[in-house]
């Protein structure tokens, strides 16, 4: 079978790592100024074939590469974990001024959780490129989702994946109650350590 | 502290309404159900003492309808003996103990003491304010989204949501929520109201407690954008 990527492959392992270190740039400009960290953990993947495929069948999308690269918009993930809420605003105002990029779209789950508690803020960035795109644009245009979230919310995000894709559960109802419990518990952590560090701070 | 006494026999009512005076009580005595009610639409009571057979209302009913309105002042009910079912009854509809008649003015004194320490105990799980829902039993806070609370955050967001827009000055929340325990003071009662001013903005409320450390602080409407 092609690749639903049809050539475009390379293209976006290399747009994924030209946008992952300008985040890495100003990361480390921000360290070299306050000696703190403005995040923990950085890292992307490019959606799997499969991942995909089965994506676009859901929208009611065609397979082909104009659907993969211009409608989905996730073909590139990059995730921001952060220690503190307000390191998470402090990078969306980083992602508004990042070079060759503009945000297209936002989704704050942090201040409206899914229903079942899940928790991150969501940015899609239009990244341009200096060669013609599958559409034949020029300047290309390639989409990038950034998922920013802080340690706590990222250990839940591993745990509910878990469970999502693991058959055969007992009791699904009482564990998704306890999950919905566990992240209305971090989140109360995490405002809680937000606030300690404002007022060691202030 | 105020009781309300309801008891259509007027020499019973007149012994025991100069007993809980005599002990320091501010009585309130009417002689029937519906005017029970009606007295606890106009003012708060630290408890309530029913009769059980009365004229117009009896105190059953009263009871049911005091309970309607989310009032949840204790209630002593006045029974005669024989009357199993009523007490039963009285309970289910709401009551939180009884007495039978006659009775020891010493053990309706002890039962009443009693019965307003333990308030709160009755107060309901749900609490709801605007766009705001506490649930009590959970500590669970929410608006948009849901949060948990610590305990203590907990009581004192249940406070603050029962009497929107009093205000609490530092010392009236530091006898009633830390009881003056050793080490508490204005700065233990500032991070409080931080955590539950962050908690609130965390739950997207347009609720805010307002205040500055160390003054008195109040649950109000914030500026909606």
């Amino acid at each position: 079978m092609d690749s639903i990527y049809s050539g475009y492959e390379k293209k976006l392992y290399d747009i994924a790592i030209r946008v992952t270190e300008r985040i890495r740039n100003y990361g480390d400009a921000y360290s070299d100024k306050t000696g703190k960290k403005l995040f923990e953990h950085l890292s992307w993947r490019i959606k799997s074939e499969e991942s995909m495929r089965s994506k676009c069948l859901e929208d009611g999308l065609p397979l082909n590469a104009h659907s993969a690269l211009k409608e989905v918009h996730d073909a590139i993930g990059i995730r921001i974990v952060c220690l503190f809420l307000n390191d998470i605003h402090a990078n969306i105002e980083e992602l508004h001024r990042l070079p060759g990029c503009s945000v297209v779209e936002e989704k704050d789950y942090i201040s409206a959780a899914k229903p079942n508690g899940y928790r991150s803020y969501h940015l899609i960035l239009s990244v341009a490129d200096d060669e013609p795109d599958i559409d034949g644009n020029y300047p290309g245009t390639y989409f990038a989702e950034i998922q920013l979230r802080t340690i706590a919310m990222d250990t839940w995000a591993a745990l509910e994946h878990e469970m999502k894709y693991k058959k055969d559960i007992r009791h699904p109802e009482l564990i998704s109650a306890e999950l919905k419990r566990c992240a209305d518990e971090l989140a109360a952590c995490d405002v809680s350590m937000q606030t300690i560090r404002d007022l060691i701070r202030s | 502290m105020k009781i309300l006494l309801a008891e259509d026999e007027i020499d019973l009512a007149d012994v025991v309404s100069a007993m809980l005076a005599h002990s320091g009580y501010t009585v309130d005595t009417v002689t029937n159900g519906l005017e029970a009610v009606e007295k606890t639409r106009t003012d708060a009571y630290d408890a309530i003492l029913l009769d059980v057979m009365m004229p117009v209302m009896d105190g059953l009913t009263a009871v049911a309808e005091i309970r309607k309105t989310g009032n949840t002042t204790p209630v002593l009910f006045l029974t005669a003996k024989t009357e199993v079912n009523d007490r039963i009854a009285g309970l289910d509809a709401g009551a939180d103990d009884y007495l039978t008649k006659p009775f020891a003015m010493g053990e309706l004194l002890a039962r009443v003491r009693a019965m307003t320490r333990r308030h709160g105990q009755y107060s309901p799980s749900i609490v709801t304010l605007q766009d705001l829902t506490l649930d009590t039993s959970k500590s669970e806070l929410t608006c948009r989204n849901s949060i948990s609370l610590a305990v203590r955050e907990s009581r004192l967001m249940e406070q603050f949501m029962n009497h929107p827009g009093i205000a609490f000055s530092t010392e009236d929340l530091l006898e009633k929520f830390w009881k003056n325990e050793d080490g508490a003071d204005a700065e233990a009662v500032w991070m409080y109201i931080s955590f539950l001013r962050n908690k609130l903005r965390a739950v997207g409320s347009t609720l805010v407690i307002s205040g500055e450390s160390g003054g008195a602080y109040v649950l109000t409407q914030g500026i909606t954008s």
